[in-house]
């Protein structure tokens, strides 16, 4: 009965689907469901694993669930997909309350690690799957099920099986299968991670271009921040069952949100320092002495004059030599890295904290060697400041 | 020979082994095999066809006497019927043995695997204690008030099955654990997201992967179940002989060697084709996930 309502809902689609032509007007009839994830908890015995999480996904919107292992990722996605029952919370897709439906009534389309094609079955089969199970006749399914292989450029493989296919090419499939209903929703759970490093990056663009195309709203777990910052729209960084941070990658990187952040996305700098006071520029106490005066708007949390505070800077804004424009640092240098576009500098402050740079046009600083005490600067608009202590 | 057909075998430290060392590892068991197995065997199939003179009236009196053929049958249908109510009663089991974990998991595994620490005799005369005229089954039938008379259920076929049953049953069970717990738990999960619901996830994706272990273990019982010889001695009535109490008489009683022979060389044969039969229904490979 469910099932039959939603048969004819796709053939409705598809009817509309068929006469677009281009990838505009793909992109105009958007089908992507908005989803809202509220107080989500889930508890192992005295463990959280998911501790209060809030996220609002747009229609269409593609959005990167990222964190260490252990952060509550996974949980979260296996809770919409409806493996796991939260504790406690609500998920609702469009309007519809889902927290509590089993899986196979979601119609929600999911991508896994390690492909999960039903290895006894052929490709075609494997796609015509989800088709089958929602009662449509064979010529019908196999016919959709081609035309979904080719959206993923795999026409013509229908026949071989699983086995024969390389692992790009399965996940490939995989996705196939997930989008052939048109599921308004596609979960990705850590799907590339399986693969090696050129594929990961021809496979990005497809599962970016397929989301252009279809307008589906996607949630993509993934413990590789590049790929979070390369794909998403929006990317929530979570810690021990808490969302840390959620946004664009653009703010995630540039104005971290914590400390937790600020060390996890990318690489950083942190030098301990003491808030002296707080007016309309911020005065901190450095390890060896100075005091340096700090826009207000560095401080990323509030500071408090007299409290311990994190002075955190990316190495790629650290400029050799000495300028009006910023603070001055004077590093001694322990290791100097040709790494290609850039140089890597890793050296010393003179507290001893480490404190790394990365200068592009790396040829002309060759003269550079460990040993070296090289001034840089730190322009003031690079510099962030967190409360507590690095660790 | 081509490269994918050669055989290769290798040390642990991924260096390959050599003729020697291939030879040697392999040796003492080609060499049990040779002299407790094929030896014996051939030599029965010699001395049906060639004693007392070389003929194929052994095979004759086999065939042409409807007693022979009807015990050859009922030995058939038994070992069918055995492995049937095998299947029935075993992939439950092992479902649930794949699926749990903890104590009650351990403790059914236990109790799948600690009968075979026992011998098939003791767990034989078990069954024989039970099913006497005034044993455990029918005292408990009679205090119910089922039944006023006991009824005969020692010296029965169907005691005999049930019996078989319960001794080989652990041979189905495990080589379908085995199957069903090689199956990722993603495909059930998949399956569940595309829209499966349970029964058809099970009939579509776990059922299909499982069928490898529920054919081994199908073949172990069913194969096992022909030549059983104490459970029928013990527990059959003497009108419903099965081959090996036949072939035992023959040889024990009558004496009568190349006959019983000959009775052995039919029962090969039936297993031979029964065995071809089954593999290439069910088309083995396929079903491994190996591409023919």
């Amino acid at each position: 009965m469910g099932l039959g309502a939603r048969g004819r809902r796709i053939e409705g689609k598809t009817e509309g689907k068929r006469g677009s032509v281009n990838i505009v007007s793909a992109r105009q009839s958007a089908s992507g469901a908005s989803i809202r994830i509220s107080r989500l908890e889930k508890r192992f015995g005295a463990v959280s694993a998911v501790d209060g999480v809030d996220i609002d996904i747009a229609a269409g919107e593609f959005i990167a669930l990222l964190g260490p292992s252990g952060s509550g990722k996974t949980t979260i996605l296996m809770s919409v997909a409806g493996f796991e029952f939260p504790t406690s919370g609500t998920i609702h897709v469009d309007s519809e309350d889902l927290t509590y439906v089993p899986s196979n009534r979601r119609n929600l389309g999911m991508v896994f690690q390690n492909y999960t094609l039903f290895p006894h079955m052929s490709i075609l089969d494997n796609v015509a799957f989800p088709l089958k199970m929602r009662g449509l006749r064979t010529a019908e399914r196999h016919a959709r099920a081609e035309a979904a292989l080719a959206t993923v450029r795999l026409a013509g493989y229908g026949h071989r099986r699983p086995n024969e296919l390389s692992g790009g090419q399965q996940q490939r499939v995989a996705l196939a299968r997930a989008i052939v209903y048109q599921p308004r929703v596609l979960l990705m759970d850590e799907p590339l991670s399986a693969l090696d490093k050129n594929l990961r990056e021809d496979m990005q663009l497809e599962i970016k271009r397929l989301h252009a195309e279809l307008g589906i709203t996607v949630i993509f777990v993934t413990h590789d921040q590049s790929e979070a910052l390369t794909m998403a729209d929006r990317i929530a960084v979570l810690r021990d069952g808490k969302i840390q941070q959620i946004g664009p990658a653009r703010q995630l990187y540039e104005r971290p949100a914590n400390l937790f952040t600020a060390g996890f996305i990318g690489e950083m700098n942190f030098v301990d320092v003491r808030v002296e006071s707080v007016g309309d520029d911020v005065a901190v106490a450095l390890p060896w002495g100075e005091t340096w005066r700090l826009p207000a708007t560095a401080a990323v949390e509030p500071a408090v004059a007299g409290e311990a505070a994190v002075l955190a800077v990316r190495p790629e804004r650290l400029q050799l030599g000495v300028s009006p424009a910023g603070q001055v640092i004077a590093v001694t240098l322990s290791d100097v890295v040709y790494a290609g576009a850039a140089l890597l500098l890793i050296g010393h402050l003179p507290d001893g904290t480490e404190m790394r740079a990365r200068i592009p046009g790396a040829s002309q600083l060759s003269s550079l060697v460990p040993g070296d005490v090289a001034s840089f600067t730190i322009p003031t608009e690079a510099m962030l400041l967190y409360r507590g202590k690095r660790r | 020979m081509t490269e994918a057909g050669r055989s290769h075998f290798w040390h642990s430290d991924g260096r390959r082994l050599s003729g020697l060392s291939t030879l040697l590892l392999l040796l003492p068991f080609f060499t049990i095999i040779a002299f407790v197995f094929v030896y014996p065997i051939l030599q029965l199939l010699v001395i049906s066809i060639l004693e007392p003179h070389p003929t194929l009236d052994n095979y004759a009196r086999v065939v042409e006497n409807p007693v022979h053929m009807r015990v050859l049958m009922r030995t058939l249908w038994t070992a069918m019927l055995v492995t049937a109510l095998s299947v029935v009663l075993g992939f439950p089991v092992a479902y649930y043995m794949s699926r749990a974990k903890g104590t009650v998991a351990a403790l059914v595994a236990v109790c799948v695997i600690l009968p075979l620490w026992s011998s098939v005799l003791v767990r034989t005369a078990a069954w024989s204690f039970l099913f006497q005229r005034n044993g455990l089954i029918n005292s408990a039938l009679m205090s119910l008030g089922l039944t006023s008379q006991p009824f005969k259920l020692l010296y029965t076929q169907s005691a005999v099955v049930i019996a078989m049953t319960h001794v080989l049953l652990p041979f189905m069970i495990l080589p379908i654990y085995g199957a069903l717990r090689s199956i990722p738990n993603d495909y059930g999960r998949a399956a569940a997201v595309l829209g499966a619901t349970r029964l058809r996830t099970f009939l579509e994706v776990i059922l299909p992967l499982s069928l490898p272990g529920v054919v081994s273990g199908s073949l172990l019982v069913f194969l096992t179940a022909l030549g059983f010889f104490i459970t029928p001695a013990l527990l059959g009535s003497p009108q419903e002989m099965m081959i090996s109490t036949l072939v035992s008489k023959q040889i024990r009683e009558v004496l009568d060697w190349p006959f019983a022979a000959a009775l052995v060389g039919v029962l090969t044969v039936f297993v031979t084709l029964l065995a071809i039969i089954f593999s290439k229904m069910l088309r083995f490979d396929r079903l491994m996930g190996n591409a023919s």
